[in-house]
């Protein structure tokens, strides 16, 4: 996979990285930019105005919910929480994903190297 | 949430506002400075009003968003995959251009309106006779003016006739398409002449039309031609009027002459004309043709023999016009349809290959929680993005074939001159790239929507295992693809076996050494005739003299040439005649010499002689089959005959000749009635003049032509030879057979490419397999075989669907087979073999390879 497919691969998967975010707790826009560039070790740059375009999907599909409140340094901010649907959501792509994740690593990191067919 | 209430706009800047406050915040807390912390919000946020503008059009943005990403993807794949992407390109370039191309032909042909005013309301004027069926597209001058004076849903009736005629210029004579029409004729076409004016009825055989083509070749221009004097067909014509290009009817003509609105010829069974109509305005055919009904039986009753079972009908002017070149267009736009189709079987087959290279990507998006639309949606795009580069390519394609089809087009195609590509027809490029990409993306988009995120590892394409779903829906592409490309194999090789035959058929004289040069020499009086044969005799005398000649006589009717006559005739002492079916038979003029100049065998008595003269009694030679036709086994030698060309005199038989074809190798070897030119002075100036030469005909034209100016300049003339004649006789079932055959090829290497590149697929996917295979012992011949085989197999099945097909669609076909049944084993099997051949062809080389494969180094790389 090179830098291209990576691009494409992340927007199609922005959901699941905010939803992962909001598993820690209600989180404004901002914040879950930081976090998944944070957490990511600065791999995946969140483009703004998809991230605000995912979080409108997300609401509509009753998966978060949002509500305006104060930040921790006192400015209104409008915050994003998990709802239950979405939970469940997460947690079964989660386990797909640890599923993939564990098998690509027993393969790649294994005895087994890719040939090119 | 009952209902769901939209955010404002406000309430999305204000989060805007707070996201940009935040970051800046978070800079600070970094150490970045208080204006630079805002600066750097801003950029890292992007335009603020940018992002208002997303919100505010979210699903429209969001749409046009992935549509660039996946398009920029599809781009990115495409270009990453060149051999795909070329042999995609090619495949849907070839499917679409060759669509491309014959609907340009059946647009312009059968679908655009006539380019006249008033198109729809336009009709051509039959007659059908209710009891045999039959149906002419002319009528009789009586019947005409009786349809003209009583129909009132037809707002203009007028007769016209045309054909092609010396016309006499002051300084030269040149052979011109002129239609001799009657007032109305302009009437009917909403004719307005660029200079002069139209003619009237009270002008009649003095008056005419010309084009402004001719008026520029001739005249120099449209007003030097107004007032010109012509000579036609033995009448002073006056120029009255030029029409421009915009308008030619029928045909090319270049002259139309003013013609009697009463027609001179008054029989109720001579149809001597044809007849166009204008419906009056809001007048549909259905009511036009219950009035023509109601008239044509008021005539039946009052002309109880000669208009037995007769009706006129209203035909639509551009049904009847573009009639004829029906079922070959649609024979071609079938043939073309399959090209597409195997084309698209080839395409999906390759898209197919990509989507199971893809399937690792595909499952990681899976599981990434992309949707099924998310998944199908590059497929779909990268389908759509190579048809619309494939349809680009397919009309820069069509662009030169259409002008190819339309040279090759037999001179018959009507409204071959209207023929080009337009916007109707880019239309439908548009729409058929679509639905090929459509076509060609299901199965690879099916695919890629089952396939589940643990099946990237399962099924390591490279590791030897294939799906088995997956090779069942290559093989059976192959089998589509074999079995249409057999229908066109098959179809192309029954209409060239009819060429063949036509080709080889004996036409009853030899065309070979045979220069024929088209003479119309200007005759006005009866003297003028009887001095036009005169001139005719001692021409063929000099011309026989000529170094290079061997023979040479004239003749009015001439095989596949444009003079002829044919009619009923009468004999006495010869078999009964049934009133129901009298004789028939082709009338044709001749000089003494000419059965010998174009070795027409004599089977009994004499050839005609200068002693036949219009004073002496009159004579005859008969066909073989006219001598069966109406005197059986007696010798008709010797017996009487009278035919309706021009005289009502009894003639002698006074010898029997072979059968010839008349109209093309098409037409059967018929009855034939020879006349003498001496005796039949009016047939006798428009001739053909047949020349046997000893060297190559056309080398002698010029030596001709000089001959025929020295007898008299004003003969205008056109060279030619037999051959070319006879060629250009059956150019419309060369066109067709050519072309299927072209489009066969075609469909060949397309198959061909579908079979290559499914074995080599699967070969590449089994190098594993195969290496372990020969790693234990396995024989290299007898991988061989077993992909071969497999190819084989595929082939057969694929012949065995198509020779169904083909029985279902032979039935299509079989009125244009020549001496060919429609079931034709040898074609059938040459087709067959042809496909088994190149199946097995295109995958010797994967299999080749496959056996060449190292056991040793292929485990190694695992």
């Amino acid at each position: 996979m090179n830098s291209d497919d990576r691009i494409a691969l992340l927007q199609g998967t922005l959901d699941l990285l905010i939803l992962k975010t909001l598993v820690m707790g209600p989180q404004h826009g901002q914040g879950i930019a930081r976090s998944i560039q944070r957490q990511s070790e600065e791999v995946f740059f969140v483009d703004h105005g998809s991230l605000y375009l995912a979080l409108q999907r997300l609401e509509e599909r009753l998966w978060i919910s949002a509500e305006w409140g104060v930040s921790e340094n006192n400015r209104r901010a409008r915050f994003y929480k998990l709802t239950k649907k979405g939970r469940e959501h997460l947690v079964q792509k989660t386990s797909e994903w640890e599923r993939l994740t564990r098998a690509m690593g027993l393969v790649l990191g294994g005895n087994a190297g890719i040939k090119e067919a | 949430m009952i209902f769901k209430r939209k955010r404002s706009t406000q309430d999305f800047d204000e989060e805007m506002r707070a996201h940009l406050a935040l970051e800046a915040d978070a800079l600070k807390d970094e150490g970045v400075s208080d204006d630079e912390a805002r600066r750097r919000a801003r950029v890292a946020f992007g335009s603020v009003q940018i992002a208002h503008e997303r919100f505010y059009l979210k699903s429209r943005v969001e749409w046009l968003d992935n549509l660039a990403r996946d398009l920029k993807h599809a781009v990115r794949q495409l270009a990453r995959h060149p051999g795909f992407t070329v042999t995609a390109t090619l495949t849907l370039a070839l499917g679409i251009g060759a669509n491309t191309a014959i609907f340009t032909v059946i647009q312009s042909v059968l679908l655009a309106p006539l380019p006249y005013a008033n198109p729809g309301r336009l009709a051509l004027l039959e007659t059908h006779w209710t009891d045999s069926g039959h149906t002419a597209p002319r009528m009789t001058g009586p019947d005409a003016v009786d349809v003209r004076t009583q129909a009132k849903d037809l707002e203009a009736v007028s007769l016209f006739d045309s054909g092609n005629e010396g016309v006499e210029l002051r300084d030269h004579s040149t052979y011109t398409e002129v239609t001799f029409a009657d007032e109305n004729f302009a009437r009917v076409f909403n004719l307005r002449p660029i200079a002069g004016r139209l003619f009237g009825d009270a002008e009649s055989h003095h008056a005419a039309l010309v084009s402004e083509r001719f008026a520029r070749d001739n005249f120099g221009g449209a007003q030097a031609a107004l007032g010109q004097t012509m000579h036609i067909e033995s009448e002073a014509v006056e120029i009255v009027g030029v029409v421009g290009n915009g308008f030619a009817f029928p045909g090319k003509t270049d002259v139309w002459e003013a013609f009697p609105l009463k027609p001179d010829s008054t029989s109720r069974t001579a149809f001597n004309y044809r007849a166009v109509a204008l419906l009056a305005a809001g007048t549909s055919f259905k009511q036009a043709q219950a009035e023509l009904d109601g008239l044509s039986q008021r005539l039946q009753t009052l002309y109880a023999t000669d208009n037995r079972a007769k009706i006129i009908e209203a035909v639509p002017l551009g049904d009847a016009l573009t009639g004829s070149a029906r079922p070959t267009l649609m024979l071609l736009w079938g043939t073309v349809a399959i090209i597409l189709l195997i084309a698209c079987v080839n395409v999906t087959h390759l898209e197919l290959v990509r989507a199971m290279e893809r399937q690792r990507e595909t499952a990681i998006a899976k599981a990434l929680g992309a949707s099924r639309w998310q998944v199908t949606r590059p497929v779909i795009m990268e389908s759509l993005l190579l048809a619309a580069i494939g349809a680009a390519a397919g009309v820069l394609l069509a662009v030169p074939a259409v002008q190819v089809l339309v040279a090759m087009a037999p001179k018959e195609l009507p409204r071959a001159t209207e023929i080009h590509l337009n916007g109707w027809v880019l239309a439908f490029t548009v729409g058929i790239a679509a639905l090929t990409a459509l076509a060609a993306s299901i199965f690879p988009a099916l695919r890629a929507v089952k396939v589940e995120a643990a099946d990237a590892l399962k099924h390591d394409a490279s590791r030897g295992m294939t799906r088995r779903g997956a090779s069942t829906l290559r093989d059976s592409l192959v089998v589509a693809e074999v079995a249409a490309t057999f229908v066109l194999a098959l179809g192309a090789g029954l209409l060239m076996r009819s060429m063949a035959a036509l080709m080889a058929r004996d036409m009853g004289y030899q065309t070979r050494q045979l220069l024929v040069v088209d003479a119309d020499a200007p005759a006005h009086t009866d003297a003028d005739y009887v001095r036009v044969i005169q001139q005719f005799n001692g021409l063929f005398a000099e011309l026989r003299a000529m170094p290079g000649v061997e023979r040479a006589a004239g003749v009015m009717g001439l095989p596949t040439g444009a003079y002829g006559s044919n009619g009923y005739y009468n004999v006495r002492g010869g078999l009964p005649v049934d009133a129901a079916h009298q004789p028939y038979a082709t009338f044709t003029v001749a000089s003494p010499g000419y059965f010998g100049t174009m070795s027409i065998p004599f089977k009994h008595g004499r050839d005609f002689s200068n002693a036949d003269t219009n004073q002496g009694q009159f004579v005859a030679i008969i066909s073989e089959s006219l001598a069966r036709q109406s005197f059986g086994d007696s010798d008709p030698v010797g017996k009487q005959i009278q035919c309706g060309l021009d005289s009502v005199k009894w003639m002698t038989v006074i010898g029997v000749v072979g059968d010839v074809r008349q109209d093309s190798p098409a037409d059967k070897p018929g009855p034939t009635l020879y006349m003498p030119m001496a005796q039949h002075p009016f047939y006798a100036n428009q001739i053909h003049i047949v020349l046997r030469t000893r060297v190559a005909p056309l080398s002698i034209m010029n030596a001709v032509r000089a001959r025929i100016v020295r007898t008299n300049p004003l003969i205008a003339m056109k060279f030619t030879t037999m051959d070319a004649m006879v060629n250009d006789s059956i150019t419309e079932q060369r066109f067709r057979a050519v072309l299927i055959s072209l489009f066969a090829g075609a469909g060949l290497l397309l198959a061909m490419l579908g079979v290559y590149g499914t074995t080599a697929y699967s070969v590449a996917q089994r190098t594993v397999e195969i290496g372990i295979r020969m790693a234990f012992g396995a024989d290299r011949s007898v991988i061989l075989s077993a992909i071969l085989r497999h190819a084989a197999v595929l082939a057969c099945i694929g012949i065995a669907v198509g020779l169904a097909l083909s029985l279902l669609l032979v039935r299509l076909v079989a009125s244009m087979l020549v001496d060919v049944r429609p079931i034709d084993p040898l074609s059938m099997g040459a087709a067959a073999a042809m496909l088994l051949l190149t199946a097995i062809a295109a995958s010797s080389a994967p299999a080749w390879k496959a056996t060449h494969v190292n056991p040793i180094e292929t485990l190694r790389a695992e």
